[in-house]
């Protein structure tokens, strides 16, 4: 058996981002393993009305690490989801509002779209990476949100860790549909 | 003028690895963000369970606990087992997980309230810091051998994980309290 270790990223000078992409691989194909034989069905599946499905959950991960390397990395604003993804901001319908459904984006889409999505958003985040140097980690800027009021200054080291917390966070989650899902669905069905 | 909030990546002094001393400040976040969500939870509403044979928020928080008290002992101190109960007081049959499909809470966590899991995850975590506190870089590619040679990994993977692992329940702990407001009202 194989040794578990985080290298760091090939291509990726920089070292301290170069572990943190290797780590945001290894979380993603653990993550792959324990997803890629969802049905539709499944990734559509809503366990009460106003919360996220297995489908939103995925394409949020993609859509937000995006957002993250060109807001926070690469320092572009406004940043433009749809040009990476083929996808926009909101098309994840995450934050559902009260009891909503899932969006009407996300309708009937199969494991092969997200695996899409994320792959596109991997690609994205080595290609990025790939020019930052050290003093790049250390990098701060200010962003605002549509949630709190004031701004928010951020450093690009911290931009890396959150996005590996926010891809473990809803990985966790995914699991938990998965087994409601089968515990519920598959029962009956 | 609106409130500047800073968000910046910070370490820890005193650690003989800057590398580790930055992880433990990821890990020290990722625990005020758990506790965050907790805040103000009820015994009732920590042992609620949407369905038998699923996990509550009490036992997530055990869970964590315990998994990284026992993970930090074998899997970073190279030790052959942990002693978990004595450390944090929480074993692993007290954690409960995994359930068998079926199954209520578990029982060693019944009627307990915030702050028992708030001194076992503490407990965990000072552990934790004195073990990380101690470790080199050369610490960091430190093979450890698990099940008579079945399960292989390096120091600076278990880092990964115990970070990951949180974080993955953190994620479950919303889902449950979304579910229950959903559920109850």
């Amino acid at each position: 058996m194989p040794t578990e270790t985080i290298a760091p990223a090939q291509g990726i000078p920089c070292r301290d981002a170069a572990l943190f992409v290797a780590q945001l691989d290894r979380l993603t194909s653990s993550l792959w393993e324990d997803v890629s034989d969802a049905t539709p069905e499944e990734l559509a599946w809503q366990p009460a009305p106003g919360m996220n499905t297995m489908g939103m959950l995925l394409a949020h991960i993609a859509i937000v690490e995006v957002y993250w390397i060109d807001r926070g990395v690469r320092a572009v604003e406004p940043v433009d989801i749809m040009a990476v993804l083929g996808i926009g901001m909101d098309d994840d319908g995450i934050p559902l509002r009260g009891d909503g459904p899932p969006p009407a984006t996300l309708n009937g889409k199969d494991i092969g779209f997200y695996d899409e999505l994320l792959v596109k958003a991997r690609a994205h985040t080595h290609q990025v990476s790939a020019q930052v140097n050290d003093a790049d980690m250390e990098r701060e800027f200010e962003r605002k949100s549509r949630s709190w009021p004031g701004s928010r200054t951020s450093n690009v080291r911290w931009v890396y860790y959150h996005m590996l917390e926010h891809l473990a966070g809803h990985y966790g989650q995914v699991l938990m549909l998965r087994h409601m899902y089968r515990a519920q669905v598959g029962a009956r069905g | 003028m609106g409130q500047v909030y800073r968000t910046l990546l910070g370490s820890h002094d005193g650690y003989a690895s800057a590398y580790v001393a930055r992880i433990a400040w990821q890990m020290d976040e990722q625990r005020r963000l758990v506790l965050e969500a907790v805040r103000d939870l009820s015994a009732a509403e920590l042992e609620w369970q949407p369905a038998p044979g699923m996990n509550t928020i009490g036992m997530l928080l055990a869970h964590i606990a315990y998994a990284e008290n026992h993970m930090v002992a074998v899997g970073i101190e190279g030790h052959p087992s942990s002693d978990t109960k004595r450390v944090i007081g929480l074993s692993e049959e007290d954690e409960g997980m995994p359930l068998k499909p079926g199954d209520p809470p578990a029982p060693a966590l019944a009627g307990k309230e915030l702050a028992f899991y708030e001194d076992a995850l503490a407990r965990a975590r000072a552990h934790t810091h004195a073990a990380l506190e101690r470790l080199t870089d050369d610490d960091l590619t430190r093979v450890i051998v698990r099940g008579g040679g079945r399960r292989e990994f390096d120091v600076g993977w278990m880092l990964y994980h115990l970070l990951e692992h949180e974080a993955g329940h953190r994620g479950q702990i919303q889902v449950l309290k979304h579910l229950m407001r959903a559920t109850r009202g």
